[in-house]
This record gives C-alpha cells, sequence and structure tokens, in this order.
C-alpha cells in the first residue's frame, strides 16, 4: 500500500478542484471539492489514507476556496471573514466511540464471555392479546452471545385504530413489558426492544438479565394466556444444521476490488424499482450519480494508492453496470465487460423488466440460525428470514474484525463490510443492503433488506457472503410460518 | 541549501511593504532578505514582554508573531496564491470581524452545552467535561490559527508570495522528514508544484493545466521537461526540485521572455542569471534577466524580461 502515494493524489486531485475554482467562468461552485470528498472517502475506507490527512486536505481545499470568495455578492457564494473563519472541519474522521469504565456498558456484556456462542432456530409464535391491541409474536431464533441473549422475532400487531392500520407504526403498541419469561431453573427474565431504541426494528428482542448459558429452554409468557416453551437444545449443536450444504473458496480481492464490488453493490440496491427504460438515470446531483461519476478518479486513486492492480477485471464491470444503470460520466478508461458476476446479472435483468412480477408471497417469516465460515475475520450468523408487504429482510449476527464506521459519501456501510447475496430456490439473486444495525459490545446486530424483495416462498435460498479474501456459499433449507 | 553558491533563496526578490492599521494609526510592515521587519516598533520584543503583562498588544507585533508562527506551516501552501494573478484579496475590516467572532465565541457553538450539575459528577460527566474542555482548546488554537492565516493574507500579494517561498524553504531540504499531522511534505509540495506549474505551463504552452503531470526531482541536475501524446492524451511531464518553488516561482522568474525557467545560476535583484527552456524537451539554456518596473509601481510582484 502506498500511503504517500494517496496522499500526493488527494492533494492534487484538490490542487485541480482549486484551479477549476480559480477559472474566470466559475461562478458556482466547482463540483471538484464534492469529489475530493468521494475519493478522500475511498482512500480512507481502503486504509490508505488516514482520515485526519483527508479532512487536512479537505478543509485547506475548502478555506482557499472561500477565502477567494470573501467579497464577492452573497447570491455568487460571497462568504463573510467571520464565516470564514468559523467554517467546520469536512467529516470523515470517525466519532470517537465513548470510553467505558470498567462494569460500564451494555447489560449482560462480559457475563459469558469466553463461553461458546449458542444459536438456535425457533420458528414459534406465540399470540396475544393487550386491550384492544392483539397478534403474534413471531420468534424466529434465539441468540446468546458474550454480548447477551436475544430473540429474532417479527411482530404482527393487530389493531381497530385506523390510524394504526393506515401508518404501520405499530411498535409503540407492543406490550412487551407484559410478556413474561421463565427458564428451566425458574429464573425470570424481561424482554426489552431497547436496541438502539429504534421503536421501527422490533426484530431483536433483548432478555434482560442475561440469561446463565445453559439454560435449557425458555417459557415465553404473554399478557394473560398460556406460555409457549421455547427449546434451547443441549449445545453442542454444530454451527449449520446438517441439511445445510456450505462451500468456501479463496477470492484475494485487493482492497481496492473489494471497495469497487462495494460500491457498486450499492448502486445496484440504491436503483429505483421498475422504472421505464431510459429513467434509470438518477439527477446529477444524486448521491448514486454523485458516486457514480466519481468512479474514474476513484479508480485512479485507488491504483495511486497501490491497492488496485491496473489490470484489474473490476473497473471494467463497474463501466459495465454504469452502462446498464444509465449512468453517465462515470469517468472509468476501461471498457465495459459482458464478464459480469451472475448476482449482478440477475438483479440487472430485474431493473430491465418493464413491470413488477406479480408476488405470490405471503407475510411470513423463516427460521434460521446458521453462522457461516469466517471471512476476512467476520462471521455471519444467518437469524431470520421475514417477509412484509414492505419488503423482505435478512437478520443476521456480525461478530470479529468489523471496521470502524468512516462517515462520507459513499453511502456503504462498514458495519457490514461484506458482499452478501441471497439466490432463492427459483434462481434469482437478492443483494442484501444493510437496511438497520445495533452495536452490543464486539458484535453487530444487522438488518439487511433484499433487493429485489422475494416474490415467492423459497424453498431453499443459496446465501454467497464475499470479502476480500474467500467467498462462502452455504445453502439452507427454509420453512415459512406464516401468523394467523 | 538556503544559503547556496548562487545566493539565499530570496536574493532575487525585493523589499516590500505595506502599511497596517496599528493602534491609532497606520504603520509600515517591511519585508527584506527573507525577514519581516517593523519599522515603527522599535524594540517587538520588549512589546511583547508588556503584552504578557497584560498591556495591549500591536497589531504589528501580533503580525510578526504570526509570521514566525507560519513560516514553516505547510497549510500556507494550500491556502496561499498560485500565481501572482490569484489575488487573495483579504482587508484589515475582515481581520478585525473574524476576531470580534473569534472572541464571540463564534466557535463555542460547535461544542456540546454542559448541563448544569445537580448533583456530585459521576465519572461519565466527568469525561465529557474533559472531552468539553479539550474540543474547546482545540477550537480556540484551531480559531487562532485560522485568524493569523487571515491577517498574512491581509498583509497583501507581495507578502504571500515571499511567505510561500519561505514555507517551501523551510522544507525543501527535508522532504524525508515527518511534517505536521495529516501532511507529508513530500505530498504536499507536490501539489504546490503542481498547483503553481499548472497554469505556468499554460501561459507557456496554451496546453490545458489538468494536462500537466508534476512530480519533485531528486538528485543532480534541475530536473526534467516533456511533452507526450496528442489531443487529449498531450501530457507535460514536469519533474523540478522543490527549491524551483522558492527560488524561481516565488521570485516572479517562473516564465521570463516566453522561456519556461527551470532553475536560477546567479540569484540577484534587479539582475540574475537563470537556465531556461524554449521548449519541452529542449536544452535549457543559460540567459540574463533582468527586473522591470510593476505596472503599479510596486515591486511586490517582481516582473523580469530576458
Amino acid at each position: 500500500m502506498n500511503r504517500e502515494g494517496a496522499e500526493t493524489y488527494l492533494r492534487l486531485l484538490a490542487e485541480a478542484a482549486m484551479r477549476r475554482s480559480l477559472a474566470p467562468a466559475a461562478e458556482l461552485r466547482a463540483p471538484g471539492a464534492s469529489r475530493v470528498l468521494v475519493v478522500g472517502h475511498a482512500l480512507t475506507v481502503v486504509g490508505a489514507l488516514d482520515p485526519v490527512t483527508a479532512e487536512e486536505i479537505l478543509t485547506d481545499l475548502r478555506l482557499a476556496e472561500t477565502v477567494r470568495w470573501l467579497h464577492r455578492e452573497p447570491a455568487v457564494q460571497g462568504v463573510t471573514a467571520a464565516e470564514w473563519l468559523t467554517q467546520g472541519r469536512a467529516g470523515l474522521r470517525p466519532k470517537q466511540a465513548p470510553v467505558r469504565s470498567p462494569g460500564e456498558g451494555t447489560p449482560g456484556e462480559d457475563a459469558d464471555r469466553g463461553r461458546a456462542d449458542r444459536f438456535v432456530p425457533v420458528g414459534l409464535t406465540v399470540p396475544f392479546r393487550a386491550g384492544t391491541v392483539s397478534g403474534e409474536l413471531c420468534l424466529m431464533s434465539f441468540a446468546q452471545t458474550g454480548s447477551g441473549a436475544r430473540f429474532i422475532a417479527a411482530w404482527q400487531v393487530h389493531s381497530p385504530s385506523l390510524e394504526v392500520q393506515l401508518s404501520q407504526h405499530y411498535p409503540g403498541l407492543i406490550p412487551v413489558d407484559e410478556f413474561t419469561v421463565t427458564d428451566d431453573r425458574g429464573a425470570r427474565y424481561q424482554l426489552d426492544l431497547s436496541p438502539g431504541s429504534d421503536v421501527a426494528w422490533p426484530n431483536p428482542i433483548r432478555l434482560s438479565p442475561a440469561p446463565p448459558a445453559t439454560i435449557r429452554w425458555l417459557d415465553v409468557a404473554p399478557p394473560y394466556r398460556r406460555a409457549v416453551r421455547v427449546d434451547l437444545g443441549c449445545g453442542g449443536r454444530p454451527p449449520v444444521g446438517d441439511t445445510t450444504r456450505v462451500g468456501v473458496c479463496d477470492t484475494k480481492l485487493s482492497p481496492g476490488e473489494h471497495l469497487l464490488v462495494m460500491l457498486a453493490e450499492r448502486l445496484l440496491t440504491g436503483t429505483p424499482e421498475f422504472p421505464r427504460r431510459g429513467l434509470l438515470a438518477a439527477p446529477p446531483t444524486s448521491p448514486r450519480q454523485v458516486v457514480a461519476g466519481g468512479f474514474g478518479v476513484i479508480i485512479a486513486a485507488l491504483e495511486a494508492a497501490g491497492v488496485l492492480s491496473p489490470l484489474s477485471p473490476v473497473p471494467a464491470r463497474l463501466a459495465t453496470l454504469c452502462a446498464s444503470l444509465d449512468l453517465t460520466g462515470h469517468g472509468i478508461a476501461a471498457p465495459p465487460t459482458l464478464d459480469l458476476p451472475e448476482p449482478w446479472l440477475s438483479l440487472l435483468a430485474h431493473y430491465q423488466r418493464r413491470k413488477p412480477e406479480p408476488t405470490q408471497m405471503r407475510e411470513g417469516h423463516a427460521a434460521l440460525a446458521a453462522s457461516l465460515p469466517e471471512v476476512d475475520g467476520i462471521r455471519v450468523t444467518l437469524l431470520g428470514l421475514h417477509h412484509t408487504q414492505d419488503g423482505s429482510a435478512l437478520h443476521v449476527l456480525v461478530q470479529g474484525r468489523i471496521p470502524e464506521p468512516r462517515p462520507g459519501p459513499l453511502d456503504i456501510d462498514l458495519n457490514f463490510p461484506l458482499s452478501l447475496w441471497l439466490r432463492d430456490s427459483g434462481g434469482r439473486w437478492h443483494a442484501a443492503r444493510p437496511d438497520r444495525c445495533h452495536q452490543a459490545g464486539r458484535e453487530r446486530a444487522v438488518r439487511l433488506r433484499l433487493v429485489p424483495p422475494l416474490t415467492r416462498p423459497a424453498e431453499w435460498v443459496e446465501v454467497l457472503a464475499g470479502g476480500r479474501s474467500a467467498e462462502v456459499r452455504a445453502t439452507l433449507p427454509l420453512c415459512w410460518m406464516y401468523p394467523s | 541549501m538556503t544559503h547556496a553558491p548562487n545566493g539565499a533563496w530570496f536574493t532575487s526578490l525585493p523589499p516590500c511593504e505595506t502599511l497596517v492599521p496599528c493602534g491609532q494609526g497606520q504603520h509600515y510592515v517591511r519585508w527584506e532578505a527573507g525577514e519581516l521587519r517593523l519599522a515603527s516598533h522599535a524594540d517587538p520584543e520588549a512589546e511583547l514582554v508588556l503584552a504578557a503583562l497584560g498591556g495591549e498588544k500591536a497589531r504589528c507585533v501580533e503580525i510578526a508573531e504570526a509570521w514566525r508562527r507560519h513560516a514553516a506551516d505547510l497549510t500556507v501552501l494550500s491556502i496561499g496564491p498560485r500565481s501572482p494573478a490569484d489575488e487573495v484579496a483579504v482587508t484589515w475590516d475582515d481581520v478585525d470581524t473574524a476576531a470580534q467572532a473569534t472572541r464571540g465565541g463564534g466557535w463555542g457553538g460547535f461544542g456540546p452545552r454542559m448541563p448544569r450539575l445537580a448533583s456530585a459528577p459521576t465519572a461519565a460527566m466527568a469525561r465529557a467535561a474533559i472531552r468539553h474542555q479539550q474540543h474547546q482548546r482545540e477550537a480556540g488554537e484551531a480559531s487562532q490559527r485560522r485568524l493569523d492565516m487571515l491577517s498574512l493574507l491581509a498583509l497583501g500579494t507581495g507578502f504571500q508570495l515571499r511567505l510561500s517561498g519561505q514555507v517551501v524553504a523551510a522544507y525543501a531540504d527535508r522532504l524525508d522528514e515527518p511534517g505536521e499531522p495529516g501532511r507529508t511534505v513530500r505530498s504536499v509540495l507536490t501539489a504546490a508544484l503542481d498547483g503553481r506549474l499548472a497554469p505556468v505551463a499554460e501561459r507557456w504552452l496554451g496546453i490545458d493545466p489538468d494536462q500537466v503531470e508534476v512530480s519533485l526531482h531528486r538528485g543532480a541536475g534541475w530536473g526534467s521537461v516533456e511533452l507526450t501524446g496528442q489531443g487529449g492524451q498531450r501530457r507535460l511531464r514536469v519533474s523540478l526540485p522543490a527549491w524551483w518553488l522558492a527560488r524561481v516561482w516565488a521570485s516572479g522568474l517562473a516564465l521570463t521572455g516566453h522561456h519556461l525557467v527551470v532553475a536560477v545560476e546567479r540569484a540577484g535583484w534587479p539582475d540574475a542569471r537563470v537556465l531556461a527552456l524554449r521548449a519541452p524537451g529542449a536544452e535549457p539554456v543559460s540567459l540574463s534577466a533582468h527586473a522591470v518596473s510593476h505596472a503599479s509601481g510596486a515591486a511586490d510582484a517582481p516582473h523580469w524580461e530576458i
């Protein structure tokens, strides 16, 4: 990795942006600054450039541009001296995580550190009624790790309130406090929807306090109803079920290739559903177009930083992707290629459809508890598939060497730094894109939105998890459950 | 290297001066032979001592301090002018407005407000307080740096060019040493060379500045200048030592008599001997350059002819 090359490239790009802003015709903000930001973000994501350095370069560029605007009219981006002095820094540095004292932290964390994690598929439904609200708690899986224990669940809530029926904002109505949970030793637990205090994401339900790792079952009792027993087995369950086939192969992507693949998949999953041909093109100011418009310089920067080989096939694939999605001005020098990964082709074919495919899928969920082999030091455990009228989602727990978030314009989520795809039993690929994330200790519970959503209940799915060093394929049978 | 056989880097630069509002009047601040001089303040050091004891610090003295603080500040190269025509027009009113914003807590708004303590502080609150103080301190330092920079820019183009030369001179022989945090010396100087040479190349050859590729030349000789390709693939590849920025560019010699000056053989004012290229790929020739008065009559941005 050539860190000096990366810094020099970004500084030269900033100089070019500065030059454009000095040109006599440059009355409006040159697009250079946003391009420098995009490339700076890319270089920090691959670790070729320290975020502090990237911020310095961007801040200097802003200061240099705006000090020349001191005596312009406000209508042509004039700034006052006070504004110049107090303008903030470019934000590429990760936010400092609060330092925690010993004993401070998520309840239950550390309690079982060092013990084997336990992931159990559940597949049970707990009907409930509380006042005028009724429904079902659909338990997909149980996950117990050093950070605590939680169910991955789906809620079905029925209310006579028309407002609730129309709004989908039912999580606030869930009577979670009125459930009781008891283990095989008589210990009682509370259900806690607090992860991230995200009421719109009521799928992970923490057990508080964290139960011992040796409990054999839990009775989950809704208000005034009989409890439903959740058998947690006796441990020793293999991480992936007998009926699951798993394969691992080396990929050896460079950091630059891995980033480009993530960006490509971000473009693929950010494309609007079923647009008419010709309307795929994003407006020039959209994040999608800004990122795509920076591909040429991103690729050149990655090459200058020594994290992307000039012989890499990935830029040519990106060129094809941009052409297929009507994204113009990408600046990729490599000619397009027909050699695209099968999942990309599947998703592109989906976008080329003229009308939505009729869905034969009811709201439902499939229990999962399958840990995939580690990729790039990251272990992904699949904890459930969930389909509603809003779309399909895969719930996972991510553990291990997760990179720290790098804020920036590229709109990629380093909470989930892998490429993850599902192929359904009909042969169609679905990209799994991070949608919600909650960090607890050294792990992250992530909800991945499937693009496109499932249209029929798959009998099995093949999961493809790709990282820099390896690619894992696991085929999992599914058993769908539907709320009444 | 600052005092090379052909003279210090600033030998081809004439003195320059400007009037600065100071106290109730206006004072001359003068740059000469690589140093800033305060004509109206006989003993700036003594004034600094008085200021430290609570007296008011004269603006001229503040400027001299800022100059000293930034004489090796690589940020100067990022913000300062790319050419004499790139006028960074800052007035003393701008400086006063900015100073008021600093005193008024313009930076304070960025920091978290500290809650009033209703009970004994917990460890978390103590840490938050420490973070807040650290943030305030960093913000204050950043604000002071920017205010310094604004004051130095307000001195005018002549001083801006000379300060750039001084910063380059501070690092030109230390390319491999660590720079300031977040800045690698070689990267900053490469970008500085690109930003200043590309417009010169445009005037020299009519080439698109974005088609100019620069690198820092190391070792013996003056470097190289090569033109390759056609149309959109046309590239002017230039390799020059970092000293070029101080000895040639800051002295206003970069493009003299339709030649690209690549080195100064014998520095001097108003006469110098330079090594210059008529065209890319040609052998450099030794030429006599003579400084002529600027149209404005000021010698701030020297103009040379063959």
